[in-house]
């Protein structure tokens, strides 16, 4: 049903990320007119969460440079007065570089999967179309779901594979002798400790059977839709500004949120866990008596340290971590304030440390054991939950939807419309764009940072306990002086982020490199390559890696809007994803931008009080068979209800 | 000072699943009381201003065996007792093309009104009607799509938690018919495993400019495995309630097994239960274009 988008707008709001659908939903709840574009088939841009197979696809996208001329300007040229000029915007994305996809699954010959090479025994670095289908049939084709037959196109099967898998095609197995593999998700074979005619190394077997369920690529695919993996890597901060607004806004109940279990260090080649509440220090077995006192000692001052200053002023001057060796606290005690609970880098100084701990030692116990949450689903939720937010009062959405170019009043320097892909001009009064849609020439004087990432499937928890179901963060500090401090996620799959018995794991640093150079030692610290089926007993305790994605993200967070040539003073600019762990920055640009546009409007209220409507040349009141909810509503809270009136009311003519 | 790490010596260290439903989330409650989001509310005493009430909303959410949620501890002991409290929160979508009347039959459903000269859904989030079936209180939260389909722009985040999918078409538009594969891939593609499908062919009313037979409905559904199809009108009030008590029906048939299948160790969090009253916002503004 085709419908055509109307041309007049207060703002017009150009990609989907985080701050852009915050800043959407303010303006749509203070009654603004938004229209709220995106050129991807997605919601999200680079804050947006795939499944398996989406990201494959979205992958292909940057590995396969695509024909399309950047400029044609013919197209438009007839769209504007003589008294208007152009500001094109950007055709194709470029935030996203140095892609490396590495395989170490399983690559069944069944598979129908285009494969490189099933017999390669070396992880496949594979960079270009051979991992990836497109979307819609890989989507399609993979998800066999009990209540879907076919419709309108045929769904492939999944060939069962029963039998063996020959071992030289499945790459290194080693000293393994036979397994059986069935393709069947439900049919599952315990590699280790079951079998009595494998000669193999000794699994461990001190713990409860260490199940490690053999895992194909294919069922990998199988189950894509199981996957839902964030490009960015962020957690919730439960005092954190983001957590406010979605709460304050109503927002939060578009979307549901578990708590981080574990807070974890990687030290002298262990992983172990941080206590940090009050509980866990207690609890813990790793700590002395003596050490827990002092630690639980420091915390405790950390809480309000302002009101110590005798005990940090004259270490002002110099950094966290020296002020931290001054504090009777052990080395390991140092390393899990400074790295796991601080989380700032070392030359911090002992000020802005003691206000990183306070400000997460505040966020313990608001919902649970650590300060974080983590959104079920991924981070890529969140911005489509603004975008509800906004379309409920009015925005108007539109996905697969280009934006050729701004157009400008030359006298007064304002933007006064766009013109999109379809030629169509769009008037508006104010115009926000994502950084990665504004040109080349837009952006000549800004030098961009960098964020590397990697994202992981493995099979087992870097730090295996008797919960499988573990949602973890883990600060590695800066191998050298020169390089970040790498953040290292850990989701299981009751995040809803990844198939049943694997993990999916981000990780997060500041760019010196590519990200691949830049992580790639911690990876290999952490994880040990599928294929590579141990025959080391060390490694054995070592996660599986299945499959692992590297990639530079784009930082354009810290540039000021001067950097950014020739924008109308009515055009605004909203930064991608940034590095910090939190979504502060995000928050906080939207709530700066609006502020700036619109100075006298609250910024995401509280949903009105029923009993403060006014209803306008409208003199009919609320039922009074409602009456009492309302009441009740209003008592509740301030920001439970939007309720405002009898049900139905607004319809009655 | 010391409340953060009182407050979480306190707190359960890792609660297990309280039976939040089955692998869309917290759509779904069962036996309310044992949720971790109660003991949650427990943990939190002492607690004043914003935060507690927020703390109580994330206590509350959903526990609506443990009482009233949306009450703060004044009003609680106050109010007489509310009737039983509903045994279970259910999610359900409702989507279709634009104009197919997927607004007017949740409206029908839950305030039986219909309103002709509506023809954009602004201002509806979602609404809630406490029903009884097979014994148990169940409340219906019915989500819309706030307009996002109109041009094609609706979130997979709308998908998520529903254990029910009505899936509307208009008989008298044949294109609204056509488009029913492209909502069933996204369902495929976003839409949780076991939840429940209806179609629903909408405006028998309008019998006379119908374009779709019923035959047409049915062999689509056919396709479908559980898809369960039938016709209404929200104009006529036909049919409405059947369709919803039905899938209702149908959701709890199954939810044995979902709970079951549960292994959620770690408790889902909604940070804000939904309010009593079915939450709806202001008529539009007067310059807030409607369609």
């Amino acid at each position: 049903m085709a419908d055509s988008l109307p041309t007049e707008f207060d703002v017009i709001i150009i990609g989907t990320g985080l701050p852009e659908s915050i800043l959407a939903a303010a303006c749509s709840r203070s009654g603004q007119r938004v229209l709220h574009l995106d050129s991807r088939s997605y919601y999200g841009g680079n804050w947006a969460s795939f499944n398996f197979s989406g990201l494959l696809s979205w992958l292909k996208e940057y590995q396969q440079k695509s024909d399309v001329a950047e400029e044609s300007t013919a197209s438009w040229q007839g769209l504007i007065h003589e008294t208007e000029e152009a500001i094109t915007l950007r055709k194709t994305d470029e935030t996203i570089q140095h892609t490396e996809v590495f395989c170490y699954a399983n690559q069944d010959m069944d598979d129908k999967i285009q494969e490189t090479d099933a017999l390669q025994k070396n992880p496949s670095s594979l960079t270009s179309s051979t991992l990836t289908k497109p979307l819609d049939s890989a989507c399609l084709s993979e998800e066999t779901h009990s209540y879907v037959t076919s419709y309108e196109m045929p769904a492939k099967d999944i060939p069962k594979n029963d039998g063996e898998i020959s071992l030289e095609v499945s790459g290194v197995e080693g000293t393994l002798a036979e397994e059986k593999y069935c393709g069947d998700e439900t049919c599952r074979h315990t590699v280790s400790g079951g079998d009595t005619d494998e000669n193999k190394p000794i699994e461990e077997d001190n713990t409860d059977q260490l199940k490690r369920k053999r895992i194909t690529y294919s069922q990998i695919v199988k189950e894509s839709r199981r996957f839902n993996i964030d490009l960015v890597s962020k957690l919730l901060y439960s005092q954190g500004l983001l957590i406010d607004l979605l709460i304050k806004s109503n927002v939060s109940r578009y979307a549901e949120f578990k708590n981080v279990t574990r807070i974890l260090a990687f030290r002298e080649g262990k992983v172990e866990q941080v206590p940090c509440s009050r509980a866990d220090v207690f609890n813990s077995k790793e700590l002395t008596m003596v050490e827990k006192r002092i630690l639980m000692k420091f915390l405790t001052f950390c809480l309000d340290y302002e009101q110590h200053p005798d005990q940090y002023q004259a270490f002002m001057q110099c950094s966290f971590s020296e002020y931290l060796k001054t504090k009777k606290l052990t080395p390991n005690l140092q390393h899990f304030v400074l790295h796991s609970i601080a989380m700032t880098e070392s030359s911090c100084t002992t000020i802005d440390g003691l206000k990183a701990t306070k400000n997460f030692l505040q966020c313990l116990g608001r919902f649970g054991n650590t300060p974080f949450l983590f959104p079920l689903y991924g981070q890529g939720e969140i911005p489509q939950c603004f975008c509800r937010m906004c379309a409920v009062f009015g925005g108007i959405y539109c996905l697969r939807h280009k934006v050729q170019c701004l157009v400008v009043d030359k006298e007064s320097g304002r933007c006064k419309a766009i013109i999109d892909h379809l030629g169509q001009r769009i008037n508006a009064k104010y115009f926000i764009v994502e950084d990665s849609y504004l040109s080349e020439k837009t952006c000549s004087n800004i030098q961009y940072k960098q964020i590397s990432r990697a994202v992981l499937i493995t099979d087992q928890s870097i730090l295996k306990t008797d919960s499988d179901q573990q949602i973890s963060i883990l600060i590695v500090p800066p191998a050298d002086s020169g390089t970040c401090a790498v953040r290292v996620t850990e989701l299981c799959s009751s995040t809803m982020t990844c198939m049943k018995d694997t993990y999916l794991v981000h990780l997060t640093c500041s760019s010196s490199k590519t990200a691949r150079e830049d992580l790639e030692s911690v990876v290999k610290k952490l994880f040990t390559p599928y294929t590579e089926a141990a025959i080391n007993e060390e490694e054995l305790t070592k996660p599986r890696l299945l499959w692992a994605l590297y990639f530079n993200m784009r930082d354009s967070s810290g540039v000021s809007r001067s950097s950014y040539n020739g924008l109308p003073s009515n055009v605004y600019v909203c930064s991608g994803p940034d590095c910090g762990l939190g979504n502060e920055h995000a928050v906080k640009q939207a709530e700066t931008l609006f502020r700036e546009i619109f100075p006298s409007e609250e910024f995401c209220p509280p949903p009105p009080n029923p009993e403060d409507i006014i209803f306008d040349g409208d003199d009919k009141q609320p039922e009074v068979s409602g009456t009492n909810n309302i009441i009740m509503a209003k008592l509740d809270s301030s920001e439970g209800s939007k309720n405002l009136e009898s049900p139905g009311k607004h319809l009655e003519n | 000072m010391l409340l953060p790490l009182l407050r979480s010596s306190c707190f359960p260290s890792s609660s297990p699943g309280g039976g939040s439903g089955g692998g869309s989330g917290g759509g779904l409650d069962a036996g309310a009381g044992d949720r971790p989001e109660a003991q949650l509310q427990r943990g939190i005493r002492g607690l004043s201003g914003p935060l507690e009430r927020a703390d109580r909303r994330a206590g509350g959410g959903g526990g609506l065996g443990a009482g009233s949620p949306a009450l703060s501890g004044g009003q609680a002991r106050r109010r007489k007792q509310p009737p039983r409290p509903a045994d279970f929160k259910l999610q359900v979508i409702i989507i279709g093309s634009r104009g197919v009347g997927k607004t007017s039959l949740m409206e029908r459903f839950t305030d039986d009104t219909f309103c002709e000269a509506c023809k954009s859904t602004v201002g509806v989030d979602f609404k809630i009607k406490t029903v009884e079936l097979r014994g148990k209180k169940i409340r219906l939260q019915i989500w819309d799509t706030a307009g996002q389909e109109r041009f094609n722009s609706i979130t997979s985040a709308y998908y998520r938690s529903a254990k029910g999918i009505i899936l509307v078409y208009d008989i008298t538009k044949k294109e609204t018919f056509d488009d029913l594969p492209k909502w069933m891939k996204m369902i495929d593609k976003y839409a949780s495993e076991d939840a429940e499908l209806l179609l629903v062919g909408n405006k028998l009313d309008c019998e006379t400019d119908r374009e779709i037979t019923r035959q047409q409905g049915e062999k689509f559904a056919q396709q479908i495995t559980g898809m369960r199809f039938c016709e209404a009108s929200a104009k006529d009030n036909f049919n409405v309630d059947e369709i919803f008590l039905k899938l209702v029906d149908d959701i709890l048939k199954k939810m044995p097994l979902d709970i079951l299948r549960n292994e959620l160790s770690n408790s889902i969090l909604s940070l804000q239960p939904e309010p009593e009253i079915p939450p709806e916002l202001p008529p539009p503004r007067p310059h807030v274009r409607c369609c």
